[in-house]
């Protein structure tokens, strides 16, 4: 299998206050496609931020970063934009789904800025959430479903415009347990039916044991564990 | 994003905080009624002025004055008393009737010395006595007898309504019409129908007491007509002809005739040789020494009127033609336009801030929600774009509100100002007018004004790094 992402020498410092935090400390590190990675550590160790960087929400202060061919490293705020627009699904623990708008309308969003006709828009929303098990639910709020079903609007969102990586930061951290087993099983499934690559963030150990692969960050530095 | 993503989009998260979004829009409708109604008062004021204008034909005429140098046409009958003033003779008439496009001349000229008009005991002063040809050049509105015709020589009045009302015939002017009034002089009138007795001669011994005091004089009118008030209240016109005569004067004087009378009858005497008063009354006519007050002409069309202005200066008058005075006019309305829109103009100020102060709550409470917009893929601009656009929608809004209530007001305006127009007996209604242009210039303005309030509001937007704003509580 080729990489589909591939890191090599990454360092990402933040500035607080007069102290310089090194969150990522020249980390190198690569996922071939239709891998399912999951990346833990203690709060504060920078696995958000490798996710961020990966996921073109940031930019490493050195090192350079490829996705699926794309140059991230140089590359200028639109392009990054449609960048993840095309190419990442972000799945969030908190959700983050619009609270007015219904399920049809949370997952045409990304499409809506991908300049989908609204016909195939509609089509394609639908055919997401189905995907997910809520064609059922297509005009009920989020303040209308339970934990779960939210975070399988998000899931659903995160499919729409068929990107070839998703990231989940914590997706079952907000759901009990069963919840939580139900959501690790739509995303396996989508890994192993679909081919989509996946990235977990989590530092729950039963997630992580689910994973493929598992790579551990601590102070910015990556520790990788054969799963 | 597509346009109608924007608008669609927009409108939906205006209707998210209906209360807040209501007071941010009313505060634009405030703004853009008032712009409204003070962008109608003058365009309808200055719409009634130009066909006032028009109907009276003044755009069609050239006011000749005995001063060169006029370029207003309404400086024409001042000032006739100068070194290089040219007397307006009839000779001068003759000759403009000859020019080219000329249809007509009216020679205006002002009865002095006359004091008051008095009418069933009631005595009212009078400010202007006018006098011109009634051939048509000059066109006035009757509300109720008929104008002078050439027939008209003396012992014949017009009066404006005003005058009629105060005499008691408001609302029925055509009881008026030939009812006989008094037009009373000031004393020392010595003009047509003045008494004007011989003065006894000087005792022996005493100095002469120059001209003698003649009682003011009584003179009896007709009305014929009651004219429209609207232009210039207060005017009583008489005839040409009889303006004439009440200007000429009467004296009782020695001339040199009766002074040689008054010589040869001393030699011939034998007693004292003082109070031979051989005495001549002399009239003076006072239109000999100043011609003509001013002369109105007639164009036969607009556009000549300029070329006929020309042609009548180089017989050595002043000529103007209505355009300048009329730009002065229309300058007059612009610039009131100008300073009322603007008093609107700050309410409308004041409503943006109220927008950016309603974006910036609008931002804050969706951070999260651009945090998500720019992890699926909003570009910097798109954000921006979207809450301007929905400033604009605000703007836009209050735009459209305001013309309506402001439309609606002017309405009501119009009802007040038609009675009004109605009792000045002036044929106009709804002059406060609501033209396309101003509905689309203040739609227009409110919608830039909110879009202008919402590009700070919008760049703060976009600025938000998206990491940051996914984490923000």
């Amino acid at each position: 299998m080729p990489a589909i992402i591939e890191i090599k020498g990454v360092t990402r410092t933040y500035k607080l206050g007069d102290e310089i935090l090194n969150a990522l400390d020249n980390v190198s590190f690569s996922v071939n496609a239709g891998e399912f990675v999951a990346i833990t550590g203690p709060s504060g160790s920078g696995k958000s931020t490798l996710a961020n960087i990966i996921g073109g929400l940031d930019k490493p202060n050195s090192g350079t970063i490829s996705v699926d061919g794309n140059d991230l490293s140089h590359t200028r705020d639109n392009k990054l934009s449609d960048y993840r627009n095309e190419h990442i699904g972000f799945v969030f623990q908190s959700f983050n789904l619009q609270g007015n708008n219904t399920a049809l309308e949370n997952v045409m969003l990304p499409l809506v800025f991908a300049r989908m006709k609204n016909k195939e828009r509609k089509v394609r929303a639908k055919e997401c959430l189905e995907a997910v098990g809520l064609g059922d639910r297509l005009k009920h709020r989020p303040t209308q479903l339970s934990g779960g079903q939210r975070q399988r609007v998000a899931i659903a969102r995160a499919l729409a415009t068929r990107p070839k990586i998703l990231i989940a930061d914590e997706p079952t951290g907000n759901l009990d347990s069963a919840r939580g087993e139900e959501i690790m099983k739509l995303l396996k499934e989508l890994n192993k039916k679909e081919g989509i690559t996946l990235l977990i963030i989590t530092h729950d150990m039963n997630v992580a044991r689910q994973a493929g692969r598992v790579v551990e960050i601590r102070d910015g530095k990556l520790n990788e564990r054969r799963g | 994003m597509k346009f109608t993503d924007y608008i669609r989009i927009a409108f939906r998260n205006i209707r998210r905080q209906k209360l807040r979004s209501a007071l941010t829009i009313f505060a634009v409708v405030i703004g853009a009624t008032s712009v409204t109604i003070m962008l109608a008062l003058v365009t309808g004021a200055k719409s009634f002025f130009l066909r006032q204008v028009e109907s009276s034909g003044m755009l069609q005429q050239i006011a000749v004055s005995p001063k060169q140098d006029i370029t207003d046409f309404n400086d024409a009958g001042n000032g006739s008393n100068c070194d290089s003033c040219v007397k307006l003779t009839d000779d001068i008439v003759n000759k403009i009737n000859k020019i080219d496009h000329v249809t007509g001349v009216a020679r205006e000229y002002g009865a002095y010395q006359l004091q008051a008009l008095v009418y069933n005991g009631k005595k009212l002063s009078m400010n202007r006595t006018d006098a011109y040809d009634a051939n048509g050049v000059i066109t006035v509105t009757m509300v109720a007898g008929r104008d002078f015709t050439p027939e008209d020589k003396e012992g014949v009045v017009i009066i404006t309504a005003d005058y009629a009302d105060k005499f008691g015939f408001k609302g029925h002017y055509q009881d008026m019409v030939g009812k006989e009034i008094i037009i009373q002089t000031q004393k020392g009138y010595s003009g047509v129908g003045a008494d004007v007795p011989r003065p006894e001669p000087p005792k022996p011994g005493e100095q002469n007491n120059g001209p003698p005091d003649y009682p003011a004089t009584q003179l009896k009118a007709k009305v014929v007509g009651i004219q429209d008030t609207s232009d210039n209240s207060q005017t009583v016109r008489v005839p040409l002809d009889w303006a004439r005569a009440i200007n000429v004067n009467h004296m009782w004087q020695v001339t040199e005739a009766d002074q040689k009378l008054n010589e040869a009858a001393c030699k011939n005497s034998r007693g004292p040789c003082g109070n031979q008063n051989n005495m001549t009354l002399v009239a003076t006519d006072y239109f000999t020494q100043s011609g003509y007050q001013a002369l109105i002409v007639k164009a036969d069309t607009a556009k000549n009127a300029k070329l006929v202005a020309a042609d009548i200066k180089k017989l050595g008058v002043g000529a103007a033609d209505a355009e300048s005075m009329i730009n002065q006019q229309l300058m007059i309305f612009n610039i009131m336009g100008l300073i009322l829109g603007g008093i609107g103009g700050i309410a409308l100020v004041v409503a943006a801030i109220g927008v950016i102060n309603t974006m910036i709550m609008a931002i804050l409470e969706r951070t999260r929600e651009i945090g998500v917009m720019r992890a699926v893929g909003a570009r910097r601009s798109t954000v921006r774009k979207l809450f301007t656009f929905e400033a604009s929608l605000l703007g836009f809004f209050g735009g459209v509100f305001g013309v309506l209530v402001g439309y609606g007001l002017t309405r009501i305006a119009n009802v007040v100002v038609n009675k009004q127009l109605a009792s000045q007996s002036v044929k106009a209604s709804n002059i406060i007018g609501m033209p396309i242009w101003l509905i689309l210039t203040v739609v227009g303005i409110a919608t830039l004004i909110g879009m202008l309030a919402g590009l700070y509001p919008a760049a703060r937007a976009a600025k938000l790094d998206p990491v940051e704003a996914l984490r923000y509580e």
